[in-house]
C-alpha cells in the first residue's frame, strides 16, 4: 500500500476514518451502511487492506451483528471496530453494554443524525447522553472522543484504539453528519503494522487466545449470578472509570485568557462557535472556546476553574441540551449557564450563536 | 483573504463535482479549504448544493450564515440563497433555469448562459466547467493552471482524455461572463 507520509490530502472524516484505520494496524472492520456514515466502509472495500495489511472488512447482516463481531474480536485481543450513525448505534448498545461488563476493548464510530428514532439524515448531535452515560443497561461509561475536523477523525482511530486496551474497554469515536461529510486536508497517521500474534498474548493475557496449556482458561462473560462477585465486580469497573476520569480528560480552549464569557461546544458545533467567537471577538465582546475533546470524561475541573473568570457560559450543541447538564453539575450555581441548539437535522449558524449570546447576557 | 462560495442547483448538474474541483484547486495553491454537501436523499433532479471555503488562514466553520459568492443554477436556489450573499458580494447565475431573474442591488450580478453554451459546443457535460470558468474570471481565487492539475489529479487516468474539453469548457465560462 502506498503511504502517502506526511502529505496532505483532501477528504472526507468518514474517508479519513477508514485510512487511519488500516495505517493504525486495526484487525478488522464490521459494519452496517447507514447515512452519513457509509463511505467509511465503501472506502475501506475500495482499499482493500485485507489484502495489504491482512485486515478483515466485512458487511454484517445488521448492527446487532457489527457489535457482536467486535465483542468476539475484541475478547481474542484483535483491534477491531465497527461503525453506524445514530440508529444503528442504538442497536448496537447491548453488545456495547456487554463488552464494558466483560471488559473487552473495542472501536464503535458514532456519525450522528437526527432523532429520535429512524429520525433524518442531516447532521446533529442528539445523542451526547446516549455516548456519555454509558447507553446501554448498568453501571457503566464508555470513553468518548468528540472530533471536530477531518485531521481528528484520523488522529482518534488510533487513540480510542490505544485507550481501549489500556483500560480493558470500549471506546467511541462521537461524530457527526458535518465531520463525516466534510472535506477538509488531512495529513494521515503514518502506517503502524498490525500487532503479531505474539504481541497479542503478550499484551492481552486475559483474551481467549486458544493457548491454554500453561495458564488457567481465560473466561469471557458479563454474567455472574452471585450478588456478592457482580458487587465486587461493579466496584473494580467503578475505580477503573476513576481512574480514566483522572488520566483521561482531554480538551481545548481558544481564547480563553482574556475571556468574559464562554462557549462550550465540542465536534462540529465547536468549528461553528469559533467563527462566532471571531466575530463576536471584532466587535470587542471578549468570548472564548471551551472544546471538550473526551466527552466522558469530562472536563469538570476546568469549568470549574473557569466559572471564577467569566460572567457566563453558553453551551451550544446540535441537539435540545445534553451537555448542558454536564456543563451544570461542573459549575454548580456559580455563574449563569444557557443553552442553545437546534433539532432534527438542522444545523445552527454562526450568527445565529451572535444573537443568542448577546441576547442570554445582554451585552 | 477568505472567500466563501455556495453552488446550488439541482442534482446532476455537476454542483457537488464542482465545488470538489475547485476545493482540489485551492490544495493546489497549499491554501486552507472546506468543501461541505448539503448531502440528502437527493438524486438527478432533486437540489443540490454545497459549501467551498478558501482562505489563506485556518478555516473555523465549514457552514456559514452568508456567502461572499452565490453560484445558481435554478429558481429554488436563487429562491433559497439569494438573500444570503454578503452585501458587496456576487452571485453568478445560470439563465436558463432562472424564470423571476435576482433583484438585489446590494451585490454584483452575473449572468452566464452555460447551458446553452455547452449545447453549442456539443458538450452538455461541461456545463459544470463553464460556470466554474465564468466563476475564476469575476474571482480569480485560484488559477486555471491549478485547476488543470486538479482534474489529473482527481479524475482516473482512463478519463485524462478529457482534459482538453474540460479546459476549452473553463475559458468559455471566462469569455461568456456578463455583468448586469
Amino acid at each position: 500500500m502506498k503511504d502517502s507520509g506526511n502529505e496532505i490530502v483532501l477528504m472526507k472524516g468518514n474517508e479519513a476514518i477508514a485510512h487511519a484505520a488500516i495505517r493504525c494496524g486495526c484487525d478488522g472492520y464490521f459494519g452496517y451502511p447507514i447515512t452519513p456514515q457509509s463511505e467509511i466502509l465503501e472506502t475501506l472495500a475500495v482499499q482493500k487492506p485485507w489484502e495489504t495489511t491482512g485486515m478483515v472488512v466485512l458487511q454484517a447482516e445488521s448492527e446487532v451483528a457489527s457489535i457482536n463481531m467486535i465483542y468476539g474480536g475484541g475478547a481474542a485481543g484483535k483491534r477491531v471496530m465497527t461503525s453506524s450513525s445514530s440508529p444503528g448505534v442504538a442497536l448496537m448498545q447491548e453488545g456495547i453494554t456487554y463488552m464494558a461488563g466483560a471488559e473487552i476493548p473495542g472501536l464503535i464510530v458514532n456519525v450522528q443524525r437526527g432523532g429520535p428514532g429512524l429520525g433524518t439524515i442531516q447532521p446533529s448531535q442528539g445523542d451526547y447522553f446516549q455516548a456519555t452515560r454509558g447507553g446501554g443497561n448498568g453501571d457503566y461509561n464508555v470513553i468518548v472522543l468528540a472530533p471536530s475536523s477531518v485531521q481528528e477523525m484520523a488522529d482518534f482511530v488510533d487513540l480510542a484504539f490505544e485507550l481501549a486496551f489500556k483500560y480493558r474497554t470500549p471506546a467511541m469515536i462521537l461524530s457527526d453528519g458535518v465531520v463525516g461529510q466534510v472535506m477538509e486536508k488531512v495529513v494521515l497517521p503514518p502506517f503502524k503494522p498490525r500487532r503479531t500474534e505474539e504481541e497479542v498474548l503478550r499484551e492481552c493475557p486475559w483474551a481467549t487466545t486458544g493457548h491454554t496449556p500453561d495458564r488457567p482458561v481465560n473466561i469471557i462473560t458479563s454474567l455472574e449470578l452471585r450478588p456478592e462477585a457482580m458487587e465486587k465486580h461493579n466496584l473494580h469497573l467503578q475505580e477503573k472509570y476513576s481512574i480514566i476520569r483522572a488520566n483521561e480528560v482531554r480538551y481545548e480552549e481558544l481564547q480563553t485568557e482574556d475571556a468574559e464569557y464562554l462557549i462550550v461546544a465540542f465536534g462540529s458545533a465547536a468549528r461553528i462557535a469559533q467563527k462566532a467567537i471571531s466575530d463576536l471577538r471584532k466587535e470587542g465582546i471578549k468570548v472564548g472556546l471551551l472544546r471538550p475533546i473526551t466527552l466522558w470524561p469530562f472536563p469538570t475541573d476546568r469549568i470549574i476553574e473557569l466559572c471564577s473568570q467569566v460572567k457566563g457560559i453558553l453551551t451550544f450543541e446540535i441537539n435540545a441540551g445534553q451537555m448542558v447538564e454536564d456543563v451544570r453539575l461542573a459549575v454548580n450555581g456559580r455563574i449563569p449557564v444557557t443553552h442553545y441548539g437546534k433539532m432534527g437535522g438542522i444545523v445552527p449558524t454562526p450568527n445565529e450563536l451572535i444573537d443568542v449570546l448577546k441576547k442570554d447576557f445582554k451585552i | 483573504m477568505t472567500e466563501e462560495i455556495i453552488i446550488s442547483g439541482f442534482g446532476g448538474q455537476g454542483v457537488l463535482s464542482m465545488g470538489k474541483i475547485l476545493a482540489y484547486s485551492a490544495l493546489m495553491e497549499n491554501k486552507e479549504v472546506s468543501w461541505m454537501p448539503a448531502y440528502g436523499p437527493e438524486q438527478r433532479g432533486g437540489t443540490a448544493n454545497v459549501t467551498v471555503i478558501i482562505s489563506d488562514e485556518r478555516i473555523s466553520s465549514p457552514i456559514v450564515s452568508s456567502y461572499d459568492t452565490a453560484i445558481i443554477l435554478n429558481q429554488p436556489s436563487l429562491e433559497k440563497f439569494q438573500n444570503s450573499v454578503k452585501p458587496g458580494g456576487r452571485l453568478i447565475y445560470d439563465a436558463y433555469g432562472i424564470s423571476e431573474p435576482p433583484k438585489r442591488t446590494d451585490i454584483d450580478i452575473y449572468e452566464i448562459n452555460a447551458m446553452d453554451a455547452a449545447a453549442e459546443m456539443g458538450n452538455p457535460k461541461g456545463f459544470n466547467m463553464i460556470v466554474l470558468g465564468a466563476l475564476l474570471k469575476v474571482v480569480p481565487i485560484v488559477d486555471i493552471d491549478d485547476v488543470l492539475k486538479a482534474l489529473r489529479k482527481t479524475l482516473p487516468e482512463r478519463h485524462h482524455h478529457l482534459i482538453p474539453a474540460n479546459e476549452e469548457a473553463l475559458r468559455k465560462g471566462m469569455e461568456i461572463i456578463s455583468k448586469q
